[in-house]
């Protein structure tokens, strides 16, 4: 029985009919019922299943009809009603399947047409009433598909007799079993050369060195193979020769792409967090679970941060995001692509699940509907892609958190306080306001035109805005002089710009890292907008070069805000102006000299500057007073409470600033700096509605955050907050993900490791294992490496040393006719697989065997190209760097990649696009690769790097050669390639022989 | 900064024809005699026989980077004469990409009507005049977007955002290589830089990597990376011949016992196709030989000349002509698409055709340029009979808005632009889909133009029908077209 029927479904409908039996409904009619219900059963049902619903299902609804369900039948389709339960004449379904007027019947489009009988089947069971079981849905059930079936650990196969010997691990056991079914045996092992040099490069991405060859050779241990293993995989180049092949998936590069591609400082630390996560081992359950939450779930773990480098690894549109706004068509239209780049990324990474195709349409082949699509977008509905600071250390993570959290305590305290002040000296301050008035129409009735310095305008009120002055050297600073500006915009006047909220500091350095002294931290509530008055801070010396003012509240406009200041004097100890004509530096500034300039802030000119010295002191004195009534407004005790908190929050503050600095990482992010119109989300969900085709311009239906429908059978929790709460949103997906009972991810990451151990996946398609994708070739063996990874604490390094240490990895790689006869490309694994190098392997072999690969870890990326007018659209000239002029020969793996421009020779060899999630790197042989190492600058460098090496190699030609060899192919050369090298070298000098050996296909391969 | 236009010339060390006139006495001439047998690793066509009888065999594409003004080119304005200065009213919202919602913009420059068609043309690209009967000229084009990468992007790939196959890369997967010494996709980019998006505009992305478009650059001392070794290194011309002779002993040696790869067959010939690649190129590079009278017709009979700092035409000509003359070199020797690419990124000062402050300024000398390296090429395709079989596609990624920036410039118009063909079945002297009386949008709008039509319709005179060049990639069958594509059977001859 092809349909299923739920047990509580079945009970209730067999309770039905019981009820209405004794309800004494005419035996005529039950008997109909029954009629109904056996035709659906015998005929309907297996009909519909085989003959109609391959295309009208839930999913693809051909004609917008599915025959899925009773209620998606008599919903019908887009003509409308398809069957009248009863009236098998008026049924529109029946005019589809029958032959009308001598053309034959339109439906099925697929095969025959009905038969006469199973055509008056039809029209019985319409004319019985269309019966269809409560409940019963059906189809096939979308889980019956071998990657979403619950994981669970195969028995190992009984080993064969013959197998007894060659088999050493359960992976054997299952290969073989595959063997011995398709009448081919296994390969012996490899010998002992072929193996070191085979598990270097695979393990570490390295040739061996010659002594290591030589020890290991000699090493009479009976188990010196699997300690090989273990030594491998402790060394600290296995994390990078794996994050290599992590960030291929992933498609990490160091610049953005598209137009103008600028570079990404900071997009190595999450490199370097993958470097480090393989070295470490890190639970791969973990793994992913920093990497879509870190910093949710672990908030304070450093790794919590940078590991969401991935979400932002992929291309970024900078001219969609920066110059358009979120507004515009072009704007929402990038942002939309940019989620699907995340959702895409984290699916097909994780889940090996192409749900991209179900953005215009539901999922072709797999069970995924247009709605699970847009409940991903949902998920990362509020974050961006932008540098994030967080500390290496977590103890200082922790410390930063606390510090800020007090912060927000003490804020919200003084808050309270100054909300319980009670104005009742309302009726003085405007009597002392209409004098200052007076005053201050005076002074500007000559007001100079440069008015000061202008923030960009803002539509919420608590950006936080700085502006500050380099007074060119380390000074003794006695006191500080702010002076507002004078503006008659929208009537406001004297004090225009002048924040609710501001804080003054000084430090030594631009970044306020460096001694940063506090020097006055401020509210509306305490000090009211002085106006024109200047406003003194006095300082008990206080030695440094930068003086800062920040806007904590910024000040009103019309419907804007805004931080504006006229004038920022800073004296010394002799009341000198030092800050005088200083550069200004700002996080924003509108620029629209003569009014509005940055370098108008320390000009001299304020309104007032020119104002007669009896007229400025009035208007101090004024100030003052209406200082004093304004303050007036709280108790003692509650002044005295203020200044206790002011004082914590200062400790506090300071405590913060003496933190060791942040460091920045490029990775999905709500709050950061914003640039134009990249503004962030601070952690609001942006609104995500389906799109009908795909198209911008046709949001549907709001669509809630969620995991896919079909996969909610692994448990997924997300609170009920989560409306706003995005954290919970990624959290939800991290933990669902990462969840033991989830059928994809397991087998995902074990198809990936095996594939790059042998060069060919158990799944030919790493990233999709749905309808479109490959099956399996051995799907136990791949359950039984996916429990195992699951059941081993999520360890990698075990699926390594299981992988590694069996005797299909051993296997010699020589052909064998009847081998070839039955499986030329190995899909049964008869032998190992010859493997080429890979462009970085390729790189890092030849510098390694030059002797000046550089094998320092982490850091930033080094540049072998020059960049070119890096103001506008930066131009990276690779074939203007000079090789010779390595700044550091590093491993490949530190290379700095840039999208758009890819590096010749690395592009030329096969490596990862970084615009592409790259599952399976394509192995081409062309002559442009000739080209590349033939003539190629670096590999010419490196035969001469190579050459000076062996000259400096004590011994004769011949042991010069032999030692060549080794370092190459860990091997000595024959006698005849001996003879014919030797007299190459005698020739043409050691440089043109180096330049072959690196050519040679043994160089190039692995076996 | 002065331009100085060299076409190639001997650097440090060994010239390049020294070089290989040394080397072709001994490598060289041996691997020209090198029969090859047609495989995986030389681009064996995946089509086996073209769907149906294909009119063109090749194409060149011309792509003027930046957003090329249909209004002050190929399509003319009355009304914009008629209404200059006035508000413009396009009697609907618009969204500009910037604020070029100024005042209707009449063309500065001159219309007049060219060939039997009669054909308007402005000033600047008169001289395409001389052609204009072969020209099918398409004014509904209408694109995605009005974000200079996404639409170049657009009209290269056929998809807005990165990680597609170059059209280019598509024809030369379809239908491989007519010369194996020689790339099937060579793509020439402007000699100031490339455009934007760079080199992924022709990524063959997850094409098998032969199929990306090789980049010359005739004016640069190595025009192919990695051609020949670098002057001034260990390497002599015998050094390099004897040493692809030991290269090639060693690697047979080393095939002796591992017969089954085929890769590593491959890999040795690999070297011998270099071989042959390293005398090919440069042949096809040399226009020295070029009698006379093609290279004025192509504007590069000043050789050497320098030029202003200030865009000018002459330098346009030159470099615009050069590259149209090399790539009917190339297109004679059997390359299969080549792509010639006009302006640089979006940078300043203004190198290509993004003329939001100023269209007569930089319009004026590219399009004469433009315009002369153009008609030189289709008339010298033509007096070669080549024109019958190669398809010629002028493209821009969008047009400009029919309303001012500034006093003077012209802002992205995403909703209207022109793309045109010539040659290889199409039919000429004619004007396809009309664009309303500004030329803001397709005067149908119902049935505008798609860069997926272009491509179908070129697929389609390749003998290939667009909706069976599939390649499965991330569990969709992918083409060029995407699930679009019309053949514009009324532009065909």
């Amino acid at each position: 029985m092809a349909f299923t029927m739920g047990k509580k479904r079945l009970l209730c409908w067999i309770a039905t009919t019981w009820l209405i039996a004794v309800s004494g409904v005419a035996a005529e009619e039950q008997a109909t019922s029954q009629r109904g219900s056996e035709l659906f059963r015998s005929t309907i049902a297996p009909l519909f299943e085989q003959r109609c619903i391959e295309c009208h299902n839930d999913r693809r609804r051909a004609g917008g009809l599915s025959l899925q369900t009773r209620q998606a039948l008599l919903a019908g389709g887009t003509s409308g009603q398809v069957v009248a339960p009863g009236e098998p004449d008026a049924s529109y379904l029946i005019d589809m399947v029958s032959p009308l007027g001598g053309e034959p019947a339109r439906m099925p489009k697929k095969g025959p047409a009905l038969r006469e009988e199973e055509l008056e089947a039809l029209r019985q069971w319409i004319a019985a009433g269309a019966f269809w079981p409560d409940g019963t849905r059906l189809g096939p059930d979308e889980t019956e598909w071998w990657s979403l079936r619950p994981l669970r650990s195969p028995a190992v196969p009984a080993i064969a007799d013959a197998d007894r010997e060659w088999v050493r691990t359960p992976i054997d056991a299952f290969v073989a079993a595959e063997l011995r079914r398709r009448g081919l045996e296994p390969s012996p092992p490899a010998d002992r050369r072929t193996l070191i040099r085979r598990l270097y490069f695979d393990l570490l991405g390295l040739p061996p060195p010659p002594e290591e060859v030589e020890a290991f050779l000699a090493d009479p241990d009976p188990l010196a193979y699997e300690r090989l293993v273990e030594r491998l995989l402790a060394s600290p180049h296995y994390g990078e020769r794996w994050a290599r092949h992590w960030l291929d998936v992933v498609h990490y590069a160091d610049t953005h792409g598209y137009d103008k591609d600028k570079p990404r400082p900071y997009a190595w630390p999450y490199r370097d967090y993958v470097i480090r996560a393989w070295n470490e081992d890190k639970p791969y359950g973990r793994f992913i679970q920093e990497q879509i939450a870190g910093d949710v779930l672990y908030p304070d773990s450093p790794d919590g941060i940078v590991a969401l480098g991935m979400l932002a690894a992929g291309p970024w549109d900078f001219i969609s995001h920066v110059e358009v706004p979120e507004e515009k068509i072009d704007g929402r239209l990038a942002r939309s692509l940019d989620r699907d780049d995340m959702v895409r990324t984290v699916m097909e990474t994780f889940a090996s699940t192409t749900i991209g195709c179900a953005r215009c349409h539901d999922h072709k082949f797999d069970p995924f509907s247009q709605q699970d699509y847009y409940a991903l977008q949902a998920v990362f509905a509020a974050i961006d892609r932008a540098n994030r600071p967080f500390d290496p250390d977590p103890q200082v993570a922790r410390k930063r958190r606390q510090l800020e959290q007090r912060v927000s305590e003490l804020q919200g305290q003084i808050d309270n306080v100054l909300a319980s002040g009670n104005p009742e000296s309302a009726s003085r301050l405007e009597n002392i306001d209409n004098r200052i008035a007076e005053i201050v129409t005076g002074i500007v009735a000559n007001l100079r035109p440069e008015y000061g310095y202008h923030s960009v305008i803002e539509s919420t009120p608590d950006r936080t805005k700085w502006v500050q002055v380099d007074l060119g050297e380390v000074c003794e600073i006695s006191s500080i002089v702010l002076a507002g500006c004078y503006d008659s915009y929208n009537q406001i006047g004297a004090g225009f710009g002048f924040p609710r909220g501001w804080r003054v500091e000084a430090a030594l350095d631009a970044d306020f890292t460096q001694q940063v002294v506090l020097i006055a931290d401020v509210r509306e509530e305490e000090l009211p907008n002085p106006g024109i008055a200047p406003l003194r801070l006095e300082v008990s010396s206080v030695r440094a070069r930068f003086v800062r003012v920040t806007a904590t509240a910024l000040a009103h406009r019309r419907n804007d805000y805004i931080f504006a200041l006229a004038e920022l004097m800073v004296l010394d100890a002799n009341g000198r102006n030092i800050a005088l004509g200083k550069p200004v530096a700002a996080l924003d500034s509108l620029e629209l000299p003569v009014r509005w300039a940055k370098k108008n802030l320390t000009d001299g000119i304020y309104p007032g500057s020119d104002a007669s010295q009896e007229m400025q002191e009035k208007l101090v004195e004024l100030w003052r007073e209406k200082l004093a009534v304004w303050q007036e407004r709280f108790s003692r005790e509650q002044r005295q409470r203020l200044a206790q908190l002011r004082d914590e929050l200062v400790k506090v503050r300071q405590q913060l600033s003496q933190l060791p600095a942040q460091q920045w990482v490029y990775a999905a992010a709500t709050d950061f700096q914003p640039e134009a119109n990249f503004k962030p989300t601070r952690g609001v969900p942006r609104v995500i509605c389906l799109l009908e085709r795909g198209n911008i311009l046709s949001p549907r239906q709001e669509v809630q955050p969620a995991v896919p429908e079909v996969l909610r059978f692994v448990p997924c929790e997300l609170p009920d907050d989560a409306q706003g709460n995005e954290g919970a949103r990624r959290a939800m997906l991290a933990r669902w993900l990462s969840h033991p009972a989830h059928p994809l991810t397991w087998r995902s990451i074990a198809n990936r490791i095996w594939q790059y151990h042998f060069g060919q996946p158990l799944v030919g398609t790493p990233n999709d294992f749905g309808r479109q994708g490959a099956r399996p070739t051995h799907p136990e063996l791949l359950d039984w490496l996916a429990a195992e990874l699951r059941d081993h604490g999520g360890s990698i390094k075990h699926l390594h040393r299981l992988i590694c240490t069996s005797a299909v990895y051993r296997q010699a790689s020589g052909d064998r006719a009847e081998a070839t006869a039955v499986d030329k490309e190995n899909r049964w694994l008869w032998r190992q697989n010859r493997r080429r190098l890979e462009a970085e392997v390729l790189r890092d072999a030849m510098l390694a065997v030059a002797g000046c690969l550089d094998l320092r870890m982490y850091g930033p990326g080094y540049q072998d190209f020059v960049i070119q007018k890096p103001e506008h659209s930066p131009h990276y000239e690779y074939h203007l760097f000079d090789p010779e002029d390595y700044p550091a020969y590093r491993r490949a793996v530190y290379r700095f990649i840039v999208r758009s421009q890819p590096q010749p020779f690395m592009t030329v060899w096969d490596c990862a696009d970084p615009s592409m999630l790259v599952d399976k790197r394509g192995e081409t042989i062309t002559p442009l690769q000739a080209l590349a190492l033939w003539n190629g600058r670096l590999p010419l460098v490196a035969a001469r790097r190579f050459a000076e090496r062996l000259r400096n190699f004590p011994g004769d030609v011949r042991q010069r050669l032999q030692w060549a060899f080794q370092l190459a192919l860990a091997r000595q050369p024959s006698a005849d390639e001996e003879k014919e090298f030797l007299e190459f070298a005698r020739k043409f000098g050691w440089e043109n022989v180096c330049r072959i050996l690196l050519n040679g296909n043994e160089f190039l391969y692995v076996d | 900064m002065s331009t100085d236009l060299r076409i190639r010339s001997a650097n440090t060390g060994i010239s390049r024809r020294e070089f290989l006139s040394r080397a072709g006495g001994g490598f060289g001439a041996a691997a020209l005699a090198v029969i090859l047998l047609e495989d995986e690793a030389c681009g064996k066509p995946v089509v086996e026989g073209l769907h149906h009888p294909a009119r063109a065999r090749r194409v060149v594409q011309l792509f003027m980077a930046g957003g090329a003004s249909h209004v002050d080119l190929f399509d003319y304005k009355p009304e914009l004469e008629r209404h200059h200065g006035e508000p413009s009213d396009f009697g609907e919202p618009v969204e500009a990409f910037q604020n070029g919602l100024g005042p209707w913009l009449k063309s500065p420059f001159p219309f007049h009507r060219y060939g039997q068609c009669g054909k308007w043309l402005s000033e600047p690209v008169a001289a395409l005049g001389s052609v204009v009967d072969e020209i099918a000229f398409i004014h509904n084009m209408v694109g995605k977007t009005g974000v200079h990468s996404s639409a170049t992007y657009l009209q290269t790939t056929g998809f807005v955002t990165p990680g597609f196959p170059g059209a280019g890369c598509w024809v030369s997967y379809a239908l491989g290589s007519m010369n194996e010494n020689l790339p099937a996709f060579v793509v020439l980019p402007d000699h100031r830089g490339y455009a934007s998006n760079g080199p992924k505009n022709w990524d063959a992305a997850f094409l098998p990597a032969r199929h990306q478009g090789t980049a010359l650059f005739p004016n640069r001392e190595e025009p192919i990376e990695d051609l020949l070794p670098p002057g001034g290194s260990f390497v002599t011309p015998e050094s390099d011949a004897a040493g692809r002779e030991l290269l090639r002993w060693w690697n047979e040696r080393h095939r002796r016992d591992r017969q089954a790869d085929s890769r590593l067959e491959a890999r040795i010939r690999s070297y011998e196709l270099a071989a042959r690649m390293q005398l090919a190129a440069p042949e096809a590079l040399d226009i020295s030989r070029e009698p006379d009278y093609i290279r004025r017709m192509y504007g590069v009979d000043r050789l050497g000349a320098t030029f202003p700092d200030e865009i000018n035409p002459e330098e346009e000509a030159a470099y615009f002509g050069l590259k149209c003359l090399v790539a009917r070199r190339l297109l004679e020797r059997g390359v299969r698409f080549v792509q010639v690419w006009s302006g640089n990124d979006n940078g300043f000062p203004r190198r290509n055709w993004d003329s939001h402050e100023d269209i007569q300024r930089d319009h004026g000398p590219l399009a004469w340029g433009m315009a002369r390296g153009a008609a030189a090429l289709i008339l010298d395709l033509k007096q070669r009979g080549l024109l019958d079989d190669t398809l010629v596609i002028w493209t821009t990624e969008f047009g400009r808005m029919p309303s001012s920036q500034g006093s003077k410039g012209r802002d992205h118009n995403p909703y209207c632009f022109t793309t045109w063909l010539c040659g290889g079945g199409v039919r000429g002297g004619i004007s396809y889909g009309p664009s309303d009386q500004w030329g803001f949008k397709p005067l149908d709008r119902d049935h505008p133009t798609e860069v997926h039509d272009i491509h179908a319709t070129m697929l389609h005179l390749l003998g290939i029908d667009h909706t069976r060049l599939t390649v499965r990639h991330g569990g969709i069958d992918r083409r060029l077209t995407d699930v679009h594509g019309r053949v514009l059977h009324e532009i065909l001859s």
